[in-house]
């Protein structure tokens, strides 16, 4: 028992970091046992006796108290407990009255959420909400990885909190989106809803609108894109029996006439080297993973969405593997320990040729240009897995450790060269180049990417024989569209959204259907939704006004400003938008309603029906069970074709038939891996599987 | 007034997307005149609805003009 009378309670952010501060604060000698179901953990250090619970991510959000979705403004809300406000999170009362029961009997209190607005949050709500008032007087253990190392120093060094601004910050932001969007999305899913029509969830976010107003500007552009022809010019010379081809100085040459004159000019002549410039530029290694530099470069290499990578991270974080992921900076400090760290990647095969290497030199790793006060850059901590990694596991702590080892890389020498040949009077030019000395590019092994070309031997006054001029039409080409990590870019070179939130933004934009594919492209329900709001409230989904409380929150994080102003402003601004809003109720329940149903509609057809052939299969809800299937839309015409569905998942259409029955086949999302399915029971394929097994 | 090619609120005789792409239309014809040394905008308009690059809204439109040459 501590001298109060009581125990220390250590409140962590989820069960897997709750399970490894017991283990490194006991030396492994913590038991666990059940309060109200929750595994907690007990064990004495130092004379004095601790137990570690957790919450399991937020325990608490906010609500109006009336949960009324026809109602709308809503301005009066508060922090319930996840179970009390319809939240699928059925454990989170019992975690709740579990951790008020542990409080009843400690006498000191420990945050050890991850150190972030998220986990301040989580935090001192717990504290506050849970063990009764106590996010005031809690000791703060601040760790960046869960090795046992870390945490022994972190919970050693642990002290009252100065200032509660990450946490204000956090919950003024959780307050303001759900008043935004439970506002915006009311009027819009209100007004949306046809009379006979059954209700269809629309939903508008805060950072949600500008971000959905990037990817339909880009649409708007794409689908009025009208390209202008042009013409490349290219010449393919002879140098002792070898084929050298250079491109003509002007790459696109407007008129089809000037183009053939070139050829007409060249055709026959000869060429004269006029320069030849060689130079040797140096390749830097590039900087240490911020989150979003992680879920960039995951979705380049592996074409990982950035929701995903950010997942797998925090997996790899919680078994120890890595350092907090979710973190801006780009920068390594030397606390990090990088001895130590490397002498313990060397001890795993794979990297202990880059390891050794390293350590003969002076140990001054590369630092990117921002920072984040809160943690490091990601990094491996040196812990070797336990056990197997699946796939994407093993692919991002391959990455992160690489980057790692990147870092501590010299630079690359890239040797270019660059050729210009005179043919009368046109100019043409060879470029090309090489890396000459791999430097860091070794250290990053498979994803480095290099284009190498052979460097021609010609020297200057060189006179070249024309073989061939080829002049080839092009047209332009229309913008690209954003890809998810394209889209994570530009929302942070606009400085909206967060860190930990701009993932979920964007998969919320996939899954209301505003989006579609890969390539992200919006739809007509996306459409509908922002170009209803621009013209009936421009000022809401403006990326000015989003920023602008963005750096509202941060001057609360820094305690430079209160709370509570920020969110009365941003009430205010808000209520006069809504007021512009509800008296246009009925031109926005036209314009958008015309998109929601066809919309959802696009979304679930499956193809034509294989049974009545006039039909088309779709993913219809059950009202009695509330289960999906797949029906007919002639069902009342007589057809009674249909098949279960997995009930997990997001289910799409691949508009591929299958081959032995011809009954649609479909993708489902949600496990690790997208997996294709007939979705025919009696598919004659699945019997013939079955009858092999 | 509803918009020819789609189901929206018409501005003149087209909604405001298939506006903005025949203005677009309208914009790149003499580029494509200068291109050729002279193109009719019947074959222009044929040309640009049979290219890969060309927008949804633009064909759309093209496809309308075509009709009305």
């Amino acid at each position: 028992m501590s001298p109060q009378g009581g125990y220390t309670l250590v409140v962590c952010e989820k069960p897997d970091a709750a399970k490894r501060v017991a283990d490194a604060l006991s030396d492994g000698s913590a038991r666990s046992f059940l309060e109200s179901g929750m595994t907690a953990f007990r064990f004495v250090r130092g004379g004095e006796e601790f137990v570690v619970c957790s919450a399991l991510g937020h325990l608490y959000g906010v609500s109006d108290p009336f949960r009324e979705r026809t109602v709308y403004p809503v301005f009066d809300v508060e922090w319930y407990s996840n179970d009390l406000v319809g939240e699928d999170r059925s454990d989170a009362g019992r975690r709740v009255a579990a951790i008020r029961r542990l409080s009843a009997g400690a006498s000191k209190f420990v945050n050890a959420c991850d150190f972030d607005a998220e986990g301040e949050t989580i935090g001192f709500n717990v504290l506050r909400y849970a063990s009764g008032g106590k996010e005031g007087n809690a000791l703060r253990a601040k760790f960046s990885t869960l090795t046992s190392e870390e945490l022994v120093r972190a919970f050693a060094d642990a002290k009252p909190q100065a200032g509660q601004g990450l946490a204000i910050a956090g919950r003024m932001r959780h307050l303001i989106d759900f008043v935004w969007g439970i506002n915006l999305s009311r009027v819009l899913s209100q007004s949306a809803q046809l009379p006979g029509r059954r209700y269809a969830t629309v939903s508008m976010g805060r950072v949600q609108g500008p971000t959905l107003g990037f990817l339909v500007q880009r649409e708007r552009e794409i689908r009025c894109f009208v390209p202008a022809p042009f013409w490349k010019i290219s010449a393919a010379f002879e140098k002792d029996g070898k084929r050298l081809v250079a491109d003509y100085h002007i790459s696109k040459v407007g008129t089809r006439t000037e183009a053939e004159l070139v050829r007409g000019d060249c055709l026959g002549k000869e060429g004269l080297v006029g320069s030849v410039r060689k130079t040797t530029v140096q390749v830097g290694a590039p900087a240490p993973f911020s989150v979003g530099d992680l879920q960039r470069e995951a979705f380049r290499v592996f074409g990982l969405s950035p929701a995903r990578t950010l997942q797998i991270a925090e997996r790899l974080y919680l078994g120890a593997l890595i350092s907090y992921p979710r973190t801006g900076s780009q920068k390594l400090p030397p606390s990090i320990g990088y001895k130590s760290i490397l002498q313990r990647l060397g001890g795993m095969g794979e990297y202990s040729d880059a390891t050794r290497e390293i350590l003969t030199g002076g140990l001054r790793p590369v630092q990117g240009a921002k920072d984040d006060p809160a943690h490091p850059a990601i990094y491996p901590t040196g812990e070797r897995p336990r056990g197997h990694l699946a796939k994407p596991e093993a692919d991002i702590f391959d990455l992160v450790v690489r980057r790692f080892l990147a870092a501590f890389g010299q630079s690359a020498r890239r040797e270019q060269i660059a050729i210009r040949v005179s043919v009368g009077k046109h100019d043409f030019g060879i470029e090309g180049g090489r890396i000459t000395y791999p430097g860091w590019t070794r250290y990053y092994g498979r994803y480095f990417w290099s284009k190498d070309s052979e460097v021609p031997q010609v020297a200057e006054g060189d006179r070249l024989k024309v073989l061939e001029v080829m002049v080839e039409e092009k047209f332009e080409q229309r913008p690209p569209r954003y890809s998810q990590g394209t889209l994570l870019e530009k929302m942070e070179s606009e400085r909206i959204g967060t860190k930990a939130t701009r993932a979920d933004i964007i998969a919320t934009l996939v899954g209301r259907g505003y989006v579609q594919g890969d390539a992200m492209e919006a739809t007509d329900l996306g459409f509908s939704v922002l170009e209803t709001m621009e013209k009936y409230s421009p000022g809401i989904v403006t990326t000015e006004l989003t920023r602008g409380i963005e750096q509202e929150l941060e001057k609360i994080e820094e305690g430079k400003e209160g709370g509570k102003e920020v969110v009365r402003q941003t009430i205010r601004s808000l209520a006069a938008q809504l007021v512009e809003l509800s008296e246009h109720e009925e031109e926005l329940g036209r314009e958008i309603g015309a998109t929601v149903v066809p919309g959802k509609q696009e979304a679930i057809a499956l193809g034509r029906c294989p049974v009545c052939k006039t039909g088309e299969l779709r993913v219809v809800r059950s009202k009695k069970t509330k289960k999906r299937f797949v029906g007919c839309s002639n069902y009342a015409s007589g057809c009674r074709a249909s098949a279960p569905l997995p009930q997990r998942g997001t289910v799409k259409a691949t508009g591929k038939q299958c081959p032995h029955c011809s009954w649609p086949i479909i993708v489902v999302y949600g496990g690790r891996f997208p997996w294709k399915l007939c979705v025919n029971p009696g598919c004659p394929a699945k019997g013939v599987k079955k009858r092999e097994v | 007034m509803k918009c020819r090619l789609c189901e929206k609120e018409a501005v003149t005789d087209l909604c405001g997307h298939h506006q903005s792409a025949k203005e677009n239309l309208e914009r790149a014809y003499p580029r494509w005149v200068k291109a050729y040394g002279g193109i009719e905008w019947k074959d222009y308009l044929d040309n640009v609805k049979r290219n890969v690059q060309t927008g949804r809204w633009a064909k759309e439109v093209a496809e309308l003009l075509e009709g009305n040459t």
